[in-house]
């Protein structure tokens, strides 16, 4: 499970709502930490779908479980060097 | 212009093809955002191509389909069957790096459900109507709920019948908490909200019943009948209106989705009752010490891990808890990533039309957990546990529900009747 | 519209498979199976399809099938996964689309001599789940290796991710059993038993049945290797502010000397550019990041823990800045998944569309690796400007050579194709940018495709010129093997062995 331990079993109409994004970067857009989209003025001619909040939660646990478990399949035990980013991008 | 006709009357519009063109404009893009690709992530975690190895059963023909149908080459009629093949997992569209690396960033995941869904609905409004599930349909209809039990034979059918299952448990009706009883529970597999009513009662958690307890609807939407599953959708909404209730609690993973997908898209804002999910709370509720779990059972168990919960929502933590805390229970886990590609075959009408298919994924699912050497194979989804009983029986493997568990370890006599 | 075969073809076929819905006509079977992953024709879709689709179960199935139509003349396309880059599964002239899905099963494991026995129908990453709890794994790992399977692996040649550690597709196959394009079941192998390794009795045709994109038969069934199961993996990812930096790096990795060295991978400007629209780890970067570095180890802890000190040193030895432990983790991690998303697409006004991923493989030294991007790049840019349904999303170079990190490249180049706008025109412009790129890794002595296949228009042309005076012995054994030209017919050019030398077509 991914820290923000977002309750799936709980649903409230009221908290499905999207928060409004903010700009991050040339044609990126963040309306959750650590969570980045595509500025929504670039999806003209292919339109975005409505994504409530549980659903953005749950597509991005399941994408950390799956890069956990694509590691876990190829090996016993992950190595990183353990040293913080040089690019201080981290 | 042609009218819509009622849902399951035969008709065909399609002398001005209309409605395939409204269908192709509507889910136009979808198909694109998968053509386009073609990779196929999904073909190895489908349940059902596991079985059939057919490639007109792969979401990627679900999808290609409709590009075809856009360039006219091909008609709702000669993709029909092929529709038939699928449970409605959501393994495939959750896999599909469309969603898992990319469904986030775009707002626009690949929704294989969704499509299968609209194609179904598109079969019924030209008159191309599965047989099954049409006469399935049309019993619900009349009798308010799924016919689980069979029809004739005198079988407890419909409303007069729909709360026998709480008999002696003293269940009020209405209140702000409902519990929602699904068909396959409160007619089948009666032990599942006898548990779970009495695990409620236990750790003091309030909840009433319906007044008129119909279908959740989902079954229908799932097999393409829109306009009923709204219509009991509606009938539901005012029943919870009309006893206050303001919180459901949904002990089916099934009528979950149904619940926090369906219902608000059919009523919009207007949809304003907080849903929660049963394994959810139940894990709260030991956590918290509001309900103790001191009766060891001695069983050797894995955990199935329901596609409408793991994969559709992403619950997999709460049941696994529920688990480690039955005292003198072996736990052999598989973790929910692996079972992205497992499922009984229960869901999407499938076992109605293609019940040896559903046969064949069930006793696959249960080779997967006689290979862990269980004496137990224990499942969140009270519409799993048919098809899993039956292919359990097989491998001397008994199927039970979470619940079934959860009530047992707290020393509750449920009362039960596993099936009829 | 490709119509279907006679009745009393289809028939036949039903009376050799004997299974309902193991013989398919309708329009929809053989639609669904017209086109793989790689940028189709979509306008001309239903020129491609097959004229009936089978699924056997059994070798001696394909075996009547192959002989069935070798009497009849009816062409046969073998079909694996469908997940092939090239067109290698693409029917060109109708036919038989014998599609092996069903056999899928795991035959036998033998932990003493190392082997696994499959059907070709099964998938990779699925016949590792059942072989974890032995500790072996079979480590052929392609970008498609969620979804491709073992026999389409074998028909293409494949590359793996963990080359230059455990070696390719056609290191990893010890033996397989083929149904050749006359029908007969043969084994094939390096010599000896189906588990023996290395031989040098009678002529070894292993290499001949690898790679040959289903011209030379169809297999059946395959002995894999098994390797022991990695206790370690590690990734490292470095940036640079000069693609020459990570260039030299890039060799120098290559070079170390580390036998643990699974791969390492360059990533060009414009590869960086394409990922800073929507991937995760690249978004936050610094504007000076313009070049990266990946390069990953498996092997046991002893191993592996050392030699990953060593990367460290090496990956900054030209002034390479670590990323950090997260984008390294995630990032490898993630290499099967972030290749083909539609939505990676952009128009040039910047707009996003789905657009379908083209990857070129070219094999190249190391040495032309500056040179073909630039010539690429500028390839790609003269075809957005002229047509505007094309993207350029960059370019990656991966050590190419099995267990020789320090041999040639795999250098992609990958061109997003707007595909709902394709019409004769656009399809045309396409094989031709197609084409310029291949003459380009020709032309710097390179292949047209390291893994995937020279199948397809826009490359299939230039293989006599690439194969050069092997190519007369190429169409002397597509001849001896396929005298009725059935096997996959139209693919790689080989038509040309069936016109006589007097030019007069006959064959």
């Amino acid at each position: 499970m991914t820290d923000d331990t977002y309750k799936q079993g709980t649903y409230r109409p009221s908290e499905q709502e999207p928060p409004k994004p903010k700009p991050i970067a040339d044609g990126v857009v963040s309306r959750f930490e650590h969570v980045l989209e595509v500025d929504p003025t670039l999806m003209r001619r292919f339109e975005q779908q409505y994504q409530p909040v549980w659903e953005t939660k749950r597509i991005v646990d399941s994408r950390w479980e799956h890069l956990r478990w694509m590691h876990d399949h190829f090996a016993d035990e992950v190595l990183v060097a353990g040293e913080e980013s040089e690019t201080g991008a981290e | 212009m042609a009218t819509k006709p009622k849902s399951g009357t035969r008709y065909d519009p399609n002398a001005d093809g209309r409605l395939q063109e409204e269908f192709v404009e509507k889910w136009r893009d979808n198909a694109y955002g998968c053509f386009s690709s073609g990779h196929k992530f999904c073909r190895e975690v489908c349940p059902v191509m596991q079985v059939t190895h057919n490639e007109n059963h792969s979401p990627t023909a679900f999808h290609a389909n409709i590009v075809a149908m856009e360039q006219g080459q091909v008609s709702v009629e000669d993709v029909a069957d092929d529709y038939v093949h699928c449970t409605q997992c959501g393994a495939c569209e959750l896999r599909c790096p469309n969603t898992l690396f990319t469904g986030d960033f775009y707002r626009h995941r690949t929704e294989t459900v969704k499509v299968v869904r609209a194609m179904r609905a598109l079969m019924i409004d030209t008159g191309l109507d599965r047989q099954n599930w049409q006469v399935w349909n049309r019993l619900t209809d009349e009798l308010k709920n799924e016919p689980v039990l069979g029809v004739g034979n005198g079988q407890p059918n419909g409303q007069e019948h729909v709360r026998d299952w709480a008999d002696g448990l003293n269940i009020p009706v209405g209140g702000e908490t409902i519990m929602f009883v699904d068909c396959e529970a409160a007619f089948y597999r009666t032990s599942i909200p006898r548990a779970t009513a009495q695990i409620l009662q236990k750790a003091g958690v309030p909840f009433g019943l319906m007044q008129e307890q119909w279908c959740c609807g989902g079954p229908a939407a799932e097999m393409g009948y829109v306009e009923q599953s709204r219509a009991f959708a509606e009938h539901n909404v005012a029943d919870w209106r009309a006893v206050g209730a303001n919180r459901i609690i949904a002990i089916e993973p099934h009528d979950y989705i149904h619940f926090t997908e369906d219902y608000p898209a059919y009523f919009g804002e207007s949809f304003d009752f907080e849903v929660i999910q049963i394994l959810e709370l139940v894990a709260e509720l030991i956590r918290d010490g509001r309900l103790k779990l001191e009766k060891p059972i001695d069983r050797v168990v894995t955990y199935h891990d329901p596609c409408r919960l793991n994969k559709r929502k992403g619950i997999y933590e709460a049941p696994r808890e529920i688990l480690r805390a039955i005292p003198g229970l072996t736990f052999k886990d598989i973790d929910h990533v692996t079972q992205w590609s497992y499922c009984s075959g229960g869901g999407g009408g499938l076992p109605i039309e293609k019940p040896e298919i559903t046969a064949e994924i069930s006793r696959r699912r249960v080779d997967l957990a006689a290979e862990l050497e269980v004496d137990t194979l224990v499942s969140g989804c009270v519409w799993s546990e048919r098809p899993l009983a039956a292919a359990g029986s097989e491998a001397g493997i008994e199927v039970l529900d979470i619940i079934e568990l959860v009530a047992d370890s707290a020393g509750i006599e449920v009362g039960e009747r596993k099936g009829p | 519209m490709v119509t279907a075969l006679e009745d009393s073809v289809v028939e036949e076929l039903g009376a050799t498979l004997e299974e309902d819905g193991a013989v398919l006509t309708n329009v929809t079977s053989r639609a669904m199976r017209a086109r793989v992953p790689a940028p189709f024709p979509v306008h001309r879709w239903f020129e491609y399809m097959p004229q009936v689709v089978v699924l056997p179960r059994t070798a001696e199935q394909v075996s009547e099938i192959v002989k069935f139509a070798n009497q009849h003349g009816i062409p046969v396309v073998p079909r694996a996964g469908g997940t092939g880059l090239a067109d290698g599964a693409v029917p060109l002239r109708g036919g038989i689309m014998v599609d092996i899905k069903r056999m899928d099963e795991i035959k036998e494991i033998d932990l003493v001599n190392r082997t696994v026995t499959v059907g070709p129908g099964i998938n990779m990453l699925k016949l590792n789940e059942q072989l974890r709890k032995h500790g072996v794994m079979y480590p052929d790992d392609p970008a498609s290796y969620p979804c491709s399977l073992v026999g389409g692996r074998i028909g293409t040649g494949g590359w793996s991710l963990l080359g230059a550690r455990y070696g390719h597709t056609r290191d990893l196959v010890v033996s397989m059993q083929v149904v050749l394009p006359t029908g007969e079941i043969v084994e094939i192998g390096d010599g000896g038993g189906r588990k023996l390794r290395k031989s040098s009795t009678g002529l070894n045709l292993k290499q001949l049945f690898t790679g040959h994109q289903g011209t030379l038969g169809i297999t059946t069934e395959a002995t894999l290797e098994l390797v022991p199961r990695a206790e370690c993996e590690f990734a490292a990812f470095f940036a640079f502010d000069d693609y020459m930096k990570a260039h030299l790096t890039t060799g120098t990795l290559a070079r170390s000397g580390l036998a643990t060295l699974a791969g390492v991978v360059l990533f060009d400007e414009r590869k960086l550019a394409y990922l800073r629209r929507d991937d995760e780890a690249y978004i936050p970067q610094p504007d000076w990041v313009v070049s990266a570095v990946a390069a990953t180890l498996y092997g046991t802890r002893a191993e592996v823990e050392p030699a990953s000190k060593r990367v460290m040193e090496l990956g900054r030895s030209a002034g390479g800045k670590y990323v950090g432990d997260e984008i390294s983790w995630g990032d490898w991690a993630s290499r099967h998944d972030r290749y083909a998303t539609p939505l990676h697409g952009r128009l040039p006004s910047g707009e996003v569309v789905p657009m379908c991923w083209h990857c070129e493989d070219a094999a190249l030294s190391y040495s032309e690796l500056p040179k073909v991007r630039e010539e690429w790049h500028a390839i790609v840019q003269r075809y957005i400007d002229e047509y505007g349904i094309f993207d350029d999303w960059g370019m990656f170079a991966y050590t190419n050579s099995a267990y020789k990190p320090w041999g040639d490249y795999l250098v992609e180049i990958d061109v997003g194709i707007w595909e709902e706008k394709l019409n004769d025109e656009t399809w045309a412009g396409w094989v031709n940018l197609k084409r310029e790129i291949a003459e380009v890794s020709l032309r710097h002595g390179g292949s047209i495709t390291a893994c995937h296949g020279a199948t397809r228009v826009g490359d299939a042309e230039l293989v006599p010129t690439e194969m050069g005076s092997a190519w007369e012995v190429v169409k002397r054994v597509k001849r001896a093997l396929d005298p009725n030209n059935v096997m996959n017919p139209g693919k790689q050019m080989l038509d040309e062995a069936y016109v006589s030398s007097d030019g007069d077509g006959s064959g």
